[in-house]
């Protein structure tokens, strides 16, 4: 395998000694482009109290290519689907190679807080989230609980 | 085609031709163009370009942009490029408001770069955003919104972008930056020649797609590009390789359908082909003696081999009843009490009227295929006669044009099929099916006389080939509209 760029070696180093509030990403310990992250439900929305976890990986253009992250975790959200795939601008056409690990999880936090039933992946979700938000809540919360809670 | 080329002795005869660029003046010319619009529904000004000529008539808008208005030419470009190559609205627009046009065209950013830190020394070391490798300062590029990168990172941020198919869509590298890379910037710092070709490639594709009056060949492997100063839904016919298609959708010919029509026919045929298969099978009975016919001519005018009756194809009705006055075979009978009646049969009402035209427009593009075998089967017999000594090839010229002409309408009639389907009930319809049925009457008769070309009197044929031309234009003029 080629020698790890020293962009990725910085942005694992910043992400080890200070990390972001709320998260955690750890390298693999086979593959350095390969994170175990750990992203904690936002306060104040349907995911508070869970754990949920995501794979990120950093392909060989990295960082001109964007990472390419999951929900490994199940979650009752309209811009993520089934397979844990994740609808993010940032994550598609508005990547920049100036965007890093860190603001891409940032932004997936952001998400957590504010669902945009207006830009789908799981349509059965948003449509639910447009059409009768309480219960959509309710979903989220239930599905927080049954698979984001450490039991 | 290639024998009227070659046939020179015929072109000197023709005394009109030599004479056409004496009255072909500038003034005169669009005199005769309006006359043309006038008396062929289907005319079409267009022509045909190699990627040479596309490059010298952008690089003439380029220049004459970038004259007018003191820009370099690569900013030209951009402009022309997010602006359907509009030279005019762009100077209007220019000198009305410059900073408001670059910057809605993303080639400014909408707030300046700030430039008070942008003091270096030789040999200084910065660290570049993206690779955060400490790097000379002189090895560092920005484009006008001031983003610093260093040059190893914009050649491999080309790279990535380039793989993927953009082009003059690049944009800088800073986090929501969205000014465009103008395209010396990117062969400046774009290293590898492989990828500046690719990247000269797909430019040029994006360059022709945004330019209304230019349009690609969508022809398998075809380079040509078509070009017209008034891009509509009309026949384009590549010299190249030959192939028609509309200019305005790019796909197949269709009138007298418009583009969005025969879209959703199309979609329609795609959805509902397994329902219709089975119904346009190869083969029917007879209707008198009920032997399985297969049918191998074009022509809808049926005699069964066995007890020689005569018959319509579509219909299955006596082809004595088919006289024109009375063809109706064309013409779709609407249930007129289907407003009372249940959802089920509605339904079933709806497939039927459907049935009706997919069959009906199916059945023309099958007969047009078989015209192109009997074609084949003329030309040899052709070959025959003429080393026979019955004839001579200039002879039997005129059934290599009544084949010609009997495709053409051919085609026409197949794409009034959709048109009709989609009419609503009433006078204008009544009108377009009984103008389609007259064509199609004329064609099954010209279709029929050529199969049997060496029985039918050749005068008789060329009149047959005016009718039905004739009808064709007539039906293009009331019904086409572009």
């Amino acid at each position: 395998m080629a020698a790890l760029p020293r962009r990725i070696i910085k942005e694992t180093q910043r992400l080890l000694q200070e990390p972001v509030p709320g998260i955690s990403a750890v390298p693999d310990d086979a593959n350095a482009r390969y994170f175990h992250v750990i992203v904690t439900g936002p306060e104040d929305s349907p995911f508070e109290g869970g754990l949920f976890k995501l794979e990120l990986f950093l392909p060989e253009d990295y960082p001109m290519s964007a990472p390419k992250v999951r929900f490994i975790t199940k979650i009752y959200h309209p811009n993520i689907d089934r397979l844990g795939r994740i609808c993010l601008d940032i994550l598609k056409d508005k990547w920049s190679p100036a965007l890093q690990i860190r603001t891409v999880l940032l932004s997936i936090q952001a998400l957590l807080s504010a669902p945009n039933p207006d830009d789908p992946l799981a349509n059965d979700v948003a449509e639910l989230w447009k059409v009768n938000e309480v219960e959509a809540i309710r979903n989220a919360k239930e599905w927080t609980r049954r698979y984001a809670m450490d039991n | 085609m290639s024998v009227d080329e070659d046939d020179s002795e015929m072109d000197f005869s023709e005394d009109d031709c030599g004479y056409e660029d004496y009255y072909n003046t500038a003034e005169d010319c669009d005199v005769e163009q309006i006359d043309l619009y006038k008396t062929d529904p289907e005319y079409f000004a267009f022509e045909c370009l190699n990627v040479e000529q596309v490059e010298r008539l952008l690089n003439e808008s380029v220049e004459m942009l970038s004259n007018n208005l003191q820009i370099t030419p690569s900013l030209a470009k951009m402009l022309l490029h997010n602006h359907e190559w509009g030279c005019l609205t762009i100077t209007a627009e220019y000198r009305r408001d410059a900073g408001r046009l670059l910057v809605t065209s993303c080639v400014k950013p909408p707030v300046p770069p700030d430039t008070s830190n942008s003091s270096s020394s030789v040999g200084m070391r910065i660290s570049c955003p993206v690779c955060v490798s400490s790097i000379l300062w002189d090895k560092f590029s920005s484009l006008c919104c001031g983003h610093s990168f260093c040059n190893m990172c914009w050649a491999m941020h080309f790279e990535v972008q380039i793989t993927a198919g953009i082009s003059t869509g690049i944009s800088c590298m800073a986090k929501g930056c969205e000014v465009l890379a103008p395209e010396d910037f990117v062969l400046t710092l774009l290293t590898k020649p492989q990828l500046r070709d690719k990247y000269q490639q797909f430019a040029f594709k994006d360059y022709v797609k945004s330019h209304p009056q230019l349009r690609f060949c969508p022809g398998p492997n075809c380079q040509v590009v078509l070009r017209s100063k008034e891009p509509k839904a009309k026949r384009a016919i590549c010299s190249y390789c030959k192939t028609m298609f509309c200019f305005r959708c790019g796909g197949d010919y269709h009138a007298p359908t418009d583009c969005n029509t025969i879209r959703k026919w199309l979609t329609k045929c795609a959805d509902d082909s397994e329902t219709a298969n089975y119904i346009s099978a190869h083969t029917k009975d007879c209707p008198r003696c009920h032997i399985c016919i297969e049918k191998n001519g074009g022509c809808n005018h049926m005699q069964c081999y066995n007890c020689k009756h005569d018959f319509c194809w579509m219909c299955l009705g006596d082809w004595k009843c088919h006289g024109s006055e009375y063809y109706e075979c064309s013409r779709y009978k609407e249930n007129p009490n289907i407003a009372n009646e249940s959802a089920h049969a509605q339904a079933r009402e709806a497939l039927k009227k459907y049935l009706h035209y997919y069959e009906r427009w199916e059945n023309h593009c099958k007969s047009l295929r078989l015209e192109e075998q009997t074609l084949t089967k003329i030309k040899s017999r052709i070959n025959i006669k003429v080393m026979n000594s019955s004839g001579t090839w200039i002879d039997w010229q005129y059934l290599m044009d009544a084949a010609a002409l009997l495709a053409k309408c051919r085609y026409t009639l197949q794409y009034t099929y959709p048109y009709a389907y989609y009419m609503e009930p009433g006078p204008r319809k009544e009108l377009f099916e009984y103008q389609q049925a007259q064509l199609e009457a004329e064609i099954e008769n010209l279709s029929w006389k050529i199969e049997r070309a060496e029985s039918t009197d050749r005068g008789e044929l060329e009149n047959q080939i005016d009718i039905a031309e004739k009808r064709r234009t007539t039906l293009l003029k009331d019904f086409l509209e572009v």
